[in-house]
């Protein structure tokens, strides 16, 4: 009897748990900028600008490799920058409301710290927040 | 209470093809609730599969030997950390722990992404769902760990089991199959993104990003399961090797070979956007050799001295095989046009290339490992003869391939991105290429005569100088700059590219590891046949039988053992106990080696028997230097463990802003 219960309340609790859901239950999806690749293009071009940077500081490169590198890298960056400006603008009204729809959080922009509301002075830094 | 839990299994595997369904469908339909339906079948099927893993648990714990596989794995008197380890000691418990891997890994990425990648995700699902639906078939139709022994004889207690295979009651055995197994599965994860952004077409590296920590821990998973199985098999088995080319212990190695080939490509389409297709190819071929490596285990269609039972259950993984392989295949060719690379190779002498070697060797080794395991199945269809490859063809082919890899793990570091000129390469190269020779030198004059023992140490020192010269002058660079001491300035260095400087700390273990395997060259061994009082020397070691003992142990197994005396050019070392056990629920002798572990040579005695009279025969061996394999995948373990730490903040690098496309200028913007 007693396990013919259980095995009920255990059909009965999965069911209801799979099927049950309410439109609170779905959540909001962030937005995903149409461009976001390529941002995330961009970021790993400066990572390896950085890199380079730090090789050729550590004296891992001769200074044609590092000049000859940095351009390509430029290059590749300037291709990356020129298809965000491309997408950004052929697609501005679906850009617009893709990537803004995040609240605007209040930010120094001296030190960077963020607050739940709006303030004249940081109060983390002490300097002007507007 | 075995009805709860067939019950619980039934009804997962209702809920994975629902969770399948729902969530494919649910997106080609683009009705949220359903996507959101199949979510929810995720956590669901977790629960089941849990309530089936607890029912299984308990009956072990319990003692119910009704049930045919609690009775096979279990008695009375195993300690209760055996008792849990029965959980995957057997065929049935061990497809389950497998399902609720699978079910864990499943709930925790959906939940982890359940506000992430609206694209991607349900289709996530849906590949994570086929493997589960795939391994529920096999728990709750093929190989139901639930089945009963005794059903419908009136039977009510069957006093006792059989008992775990007294092999694997060593503590290493209680972790190794869950490590591997956390490894097996966990490859699901990067492939479930994989195909989940192959079938959407999603731009950009996100599947690499959202799986790179997932792919790391995986392959240290799998890492720590060879290597405890290695130090395992190297303690308990008594022939003193830890690893021996058998059938399963390459399927566990194949599938580590093709994820470490992964975890340095995948860097390539990160930097460059490169090799987009080769690393599909790779976390897919990882996967299903992850799949083939199960059905190996469990199929029992080739001879191995993992000897689990031979069982029909093979036709189930061919079958799931090659639906998922030709599925894989027609997706990757459908969309290779979305796998187009966005970059080329610039330069032979550049990392890029270094890393494409890298990959081209380790497929090399995979394929000769792969050939030599199937060689018996492949001659058995072709003649009707199995013929078994042995040690000598893995040993020959993979020795090279090995050293190979290894002078590549010294070259890469020193090799700049995209390209390095010969001059800077030739300065690059002058100090590791000095050590490592002068160490082939110095070894030679010393009297070493063996070839590959002395390319090993040669590219060992040479690894090592590359290693060390990169820490020596990242930091310098470091400390020159903000005035930190080297040690600090070192930390400093790590922290800022933990991916990059953690994987060379996991070089510097494989090279530890390396020093271990080469001492596998300088082995010695001598099988002796001793009467009380007499002794036998081997090497500068004198082993002397003094007293033998026989007993029982809480009615477990009975054991005798030879008290021995260990010297060392006359000198007394230690008491020795090398022992015999016979288990008796399941009549099954195994032997305790009596191991004398130091960093420079394992003494290892083994009570193998006894001989006319009241003589005892033993094998005795030294082993060089094999502690430094331990201690090197203690080194391998942290390395991964530091690149799993994140990078500290990167500083800010000026905006830019295209000032002339055409010949691709930039300059920082106004800020």
């Amino acid at each position: 009897m007693v396990i013919l219960a259980s095995a009920v309340a255990l059909i009965v609790l999965t069911v209801a748990f799979t099927f049950l859901i309410r439109d609170t239950d779905i959540p909001a999806v962030a937005p995903v900028s149409p461009t976001h690749h390529l941002e995330e293009r961009r970021a790993a071009i400066y990572e390896n600008l950085r890199d380079l940077q730090f090789e050729y500081r550590v004296g891992k490169l001769s200074d044609d490799d590092y000049q000859q590198t940095k351009l390509g890298l430029q290059k590749e960056l300037a291709g990356v920058l020129a298809e965000m400006d491309r997408m950004k603008s052929t697609a501005p009204a679906r850009v617009a409301q893709d990537v803004v729809e995040e609240p605007v959080v209040p930010t120094c922009p001296n030190c960077g710290s963020k607050f739940p509301a709006s303030m004249k002075f940081c109060g983390e830094c002490g300097k002007a927040m507007a | 209470m075995e009805n709860i839990g067939a019950l619980a299994i039934l009804l997962a595997f209702c809920f994975a093809i629902y969770a399948l369904l729902g969530s494919v469908i649910g997106k080609l339909t683009q009705r949220p609730f359903l996507i959101q339906s199949g979510q929810r079948a995720v956590y669901t099927v977790w629960l089941l599969v849990t309530v089936g893993a607890g029912v299984l648990i308990y009956s072990i714990m319990q003692g119910d030997y009704r049930l045919a596989y609690v009775w096979e794995t279990s008695n009375k008197t195993m300690p209760i950390q055996y008792k849990f380890a029965a959980w995957w000691g057997g065929q049935a418990g061990s497809l389950l722990f497998w399902s609720w891997l699978l079910a864990t890994y499943s709930a925790v990425v959906t939940f982890q992404n359940r506000r992430k990648f609206r694209e991607m995700m349900p289709y996530v699902i849906g590949v994570m769902m086929s493997v589960q639906v795939f391994f529920l078939i096999l728990n709750a139709f093929v190989a139901s760990p639930f089945r009963l022994l005794v059903a419908g004889k009136g039977v009510v207690d069957l006093g006792d089991g059989q008992g775990l295979n007294p092999l694997l009651q060593y503590w290493t055995m209680v972790i190794h199959p869950p490590m591997l197994y956390l490894g097996y599965v966990g490859f699901a994860v990067p492939f479930a993104f994989a195909m989940g952004s192959l079938i959407t077409k999603q731009p950009g590296e996100e599947w690499i990003k959202t799986t790179r920590r997932w792919t790391l821990v995986t392959w240290l998973f799998q890492s720590c399961g060879i290597v405890l199985g290695s130090a395992w098999a190297y303690a308990v088995l008594g022939w003193g090797g830890y690893w021996a080319w058998d059938p399963v212990e390459n399927a566990s190695l194949l599938p580590w070979i093709t994820g470490t080939a992964f975890l340095h490509s995948v860097m390539m389409q990160e930097k460059k956007g490169m090799m987009k297709v080769w690393n599909m190819v790779l976390v897919s071929s990882t996967f299903f050799l992850c799949i083939f490596g199960t059905f190996l285990t469990r199929s029992g269609i080739v001879q191995s001295v993992h000897a689990f039972a031979s069982s029909p259950i093979g036709q189930y993984f061919v079958w799931f095989l090659a639906i998922g392989i030709s599925a894989t295949v027609y997706l990757l060719l459908t969309r290779l046009e979305f796998l187009k690379s966005e970059a080329q190779l610039e330069s032979v002498l550049s990392r890029e290339s270094s890393f494409m070697f890298n990959n081209l060797v380790l497929l090399a080794s995979c394929f000769s490992v792969l050939w030599g395991t199937l060689f018996p199945v492949i001659t058995e269809f072709f003649m009707n003869e199995k013929i078994s490859v042995d040690k000598p063809f893995f040993d020959r082919v993979n020795i090279p391939i090995a050293l190979f890899l290894l002078l590549l793990t010294g070259i890469g570091p020193l090799i700049a991105w995209r390209r390095s000129s010969f001059d800077s390469l030739k300065r690059a190269f002058r100090w590791p290429t000095i050590l490592g020779v002068s160490t082939a030198v110095v070894l030679m004059a010393l009297g070493m005569r063996h070839v590959y023992a002395l390319i090993s140490f040669a590219l060992c020192a040479f690894v090592t100088t590359t290693i060390a010269t990169e820490f020596w002058k990242g930091a310098s660079a470091i400390a020159a700059k903000s005035g930190q001491n080297l040690i600090a300035a070192m930390i400093e260095l790590t922290h800022r590219n933990t991916r990059r400087y953690g994987g060379y700390l996991v070089h510097v273990g494989i090279v530890i590891m390396f020093i271990g395997y080469t001492g596998a060259a300088f082995n010695q061994s001598k099988t002796v046949e001793l009467a009380q009082g007499e002794s036998t020397q081997l090497g500068p070691y004198t082993i002397k039988v003094v007293g033998y003992e026989e007993g029982e142990e809480s009615n477990q197994y009975r054991w005798d053992r030879v008290i021995v005396d260990l010297s060392k050019n006359g000198e007394h070392l230690s008491i020795e106990k090398p022992e015999r056990r016979f288990f008796i629920a399941s009549q099954t002798p195994t032997t305790d080696v009596a191991l004398r572990r130091r960093l420079n040579e394992d003494v290892y005695i083994n009570f193998a028997g006894t001989g006319a009279g009241n003589n005892v025969v033993m094998q005795t061996y030294i082993f060089p230097l094999v502690s430094w394999i331990w201690i090197g995948f203690l080194v391998v373990l942290f390395g991964t463990l530091v690149c799993l730490v994140p990078d500290k903040k990167k500083l800010v690098f000026p905006r830019m802003e295209v000032v002339e496309t055409g010949v691709g200028h930039v300059k920082p913007a106004k800020v």
